[in-house]
């Protein structure tokens, strides 16, 4: 792999408003800015924050073998996937699955969305691009897929928290018609004005977007793909346009604090070079309704059903915001005594704190009275036994020892599902 | 990121390689971190402080500060014994990002041996560090 530093194309605003920046994966990008990782953090629950995830990689897959390509090399069952009726996936619509080895590792996660009967975008982690592409390609034998890695060809922002429709609403040409029914996991518009798609979404100067209701936080929101081109400007009018809204341009540390709230996993960190079961991800997985077996073939199907030592991946919460380092690396061990396995995040959600035992966050409407939370830390364990919801456990890392509860959910009153009408009213 | 112009490195204080720094009171050394360190971190969200009565050499951990980011330990520039903590950080650890060498001070030290100050980076020194890193 080139070990040079990549930039997006916001890198010289993001130096010029101060941020501290970090590489990550092959690309210089933003911590925080001058607000701070917290207020970041927090406006994204109570308000909009606005994120660079241009280095994220795009692979546009085209032709008549799209299809049966992605449905063979991605875990959700594509035929059967949209909503509680189990409908196949259709232009407009978006589905979040895996990438696996044939033994059933994790090469990446992505979400793949379907732009036309013979198109699809398939947004994958930074640097994944070529991975992905290749992986594709090994498995497209008909020659019938066209696989195009759009890796830093493609401007993406992503605009989350509950005023994020209000603010959208200030910079599109036809708001009305665009925030509609605009459903989780569902989009509108293209990025190429070539595309008749375009026409759908554009913002008041003309731009073309793909608007898309999905997001990395767990609240409410969007995903907006741009041509590079335009980037800046568009980045730059939403940031305006959301001034008085309490919009704050947000980096990788608030975004990875409100994934982790989010029960979300990280690519590479909390899913990876392990057999992708046992995870509170397995809705990933095209389960038949009695779990016994898959509703599809797929590469690492066979392996995962035949898995029988895997071990456990459980989200916790901890009693205060005080974290471990996960890198030291930091171990889990049960009440016993017994080391179980090791901690893959510990971040702080910023946004929430306990009361008598319970999670609140500050968006819960049933909050104790004068609730203001200093954090809590959370994140995923992977272990070798079962553990139940409410089990005890200690994370301890070089400098200290933490107990931790495991959990189902870890923030509360999260909005990303909710209807998008709530959120303009 | 401040840039190197932008960080209050005052002169009355000396500094450590750990970017801690030592003020002068008396008999006494207060010891807090620098603005170069409270920026680097982030939000300060928890400060770890040792006991009063604590002694502790030069260079070994005193306590712990977290950020959003990371924790980081505390390494004592002086040795001696810890004669007060700021009990406010408890509450208000963001006093040591706002006011590093001021409200956000983190312990005063009995020093074993008091001249063990002038072994510390002055501000120039300290500066001329912080340019190579």
């Amino acid at each position: 792999m080139n070990d040079a530093v990549k930039m997006t194309r916001l890198h010289q605003w993001h130096v010029q408003q101060g941020a501290n920046m970090a590489r990550f994966g092959q690309y210089d990008m933003p911590l925080w800015y001058r607000a701070g990782a917290k207020n970041e953090h927090l406006a994204v629950i109570t308000a909009s924050g606005l994120f660079d995830t241009s280095h994220m990689s795009s692979i546009m897959v085209r032709g008549a073998d799209a299809r049966r390509l992605l449905q063979r090399c991605f875990s959700k069952d594509l035929h059967r996937c949209i909503g509680r009726q189990q409908e196949p996936l259709m232009a407009g619509r978006s589905v979040y699955g895996v990438f696996l080895a044939e033994k059933g590792d994790v090469i990446d996660d992505a979400i793949v969305f379907q732009i036309d009967d013979a198109a699809y975008l398939v947004v994958v982690n930074a640097g994944m691009g070529p991975e992905i592409s290749a992986h594709l390609r090994s498995h497209s034998n008909s020659g019938g897929a066209d696989i195009s890695d759009l890796t830093d060809a493609l401007g993406k922002l992503d605009l989350q928290g509950p005023a994020s429709a209000k603010i959208l609403g200030r910079v599109l040409a036809d708001p009305a018609s665009v925030l509609t029914e605009l459903p989780y996991f569902s989009f509108t518009g293209h990025f190429d004005p070539a595309s008749p798609l375009s026409d759908s979404v554009k913002l008041v100067d003309g731009t073309p977007i793909l608007l898309s209701r999905t997001g990395y936080t767990g609240e409410f929101g969007f995903e907006i793909f741009v041509e590079p081109e335009q980037f800046t400007q568009v980045w730059e009018r939403i940031l305006a346009a959301g001034q008085d809204h309490g919009l704050l341009p947000c980096g990788l540390a608030a975004r990875d604090s409100l994934r982790a709230g989010a029960v979300l996993p990280l690519s590479h960190q909390d899913i990876g070079p392990w057999p992708f079961i046992r995870n509170p991800w397995e809705f990933a997985l095209p389960y038949t309704v009695d779990r016994s077996g898959f509703t599809k073939q797929f590469v690492g199907a066979d392996a995962l059903l035949s898995q029988k030592d895997s071990p456990y991946t459980y989200p916790f919460a901890g009693s205060d915001l005080r974290k471990v380092t996960a890198q030291d690396p930091a171990s889990v061990f049960y009440s016993s005594g017994d080391a179980i396995g090791t901690v893959l995040t510990c971040a702080t959600d910023m946004a929430i704190g306990r009361s008598d035992g319970n999670i609140f966050s500050i968006a819960s409407p049933d909050k104790p009275a004068g609730f203001q939370p200093r954090g809590l830390c959370c994140g995923f364990v992977i272990v070798d036994r079962p553990l139940q919801p409410g089990t005890t456990v200690r994370l301890k890392d070089n400098r200290r020892s933490i107990e931790v509860e495991i959990v189902t959910d870890i923030r509360p009153a999260r909005t990303a599902r909710m209807a998008l009408a709530q959120f303009l009213t | 990121m401040k840039e190197i112009h932008e960080l209050d490195l005052p002169d009355d204080v000396r500094y450590a390689e750990d970017h801690e720094w030592v003020r002068s009171e008396g008999s006494k050394l207060v010891v807090g971190i620098s603005d170069y360190a409270q920026d680097q971190l982030g939000d300060i969200v928890f400060v770890e402080l040792p006991e009063v009565g604590a002694k502790l050499s030069k260079g070994e951990a005193f306590g712990t500060v977290e950020s959003v980011k990371a924790v980081s330990e505390l390494y004592m520039p002086v040795g001696g014994t810890i004669a007060a903590i700021n009990g406010k950080l408890e509450e208000s650890p963001e006093l040591v990002n706002n006011q590093p060498y001021g409200q956000g001070w983190m312990v005063e030290v009995q020093p074993g041996d008091p001249k063990e100050i002038d072994a510390l980076m002055t501000q120039q020194a300290y500066l001329e560090m912080l340019k190579g890193l």
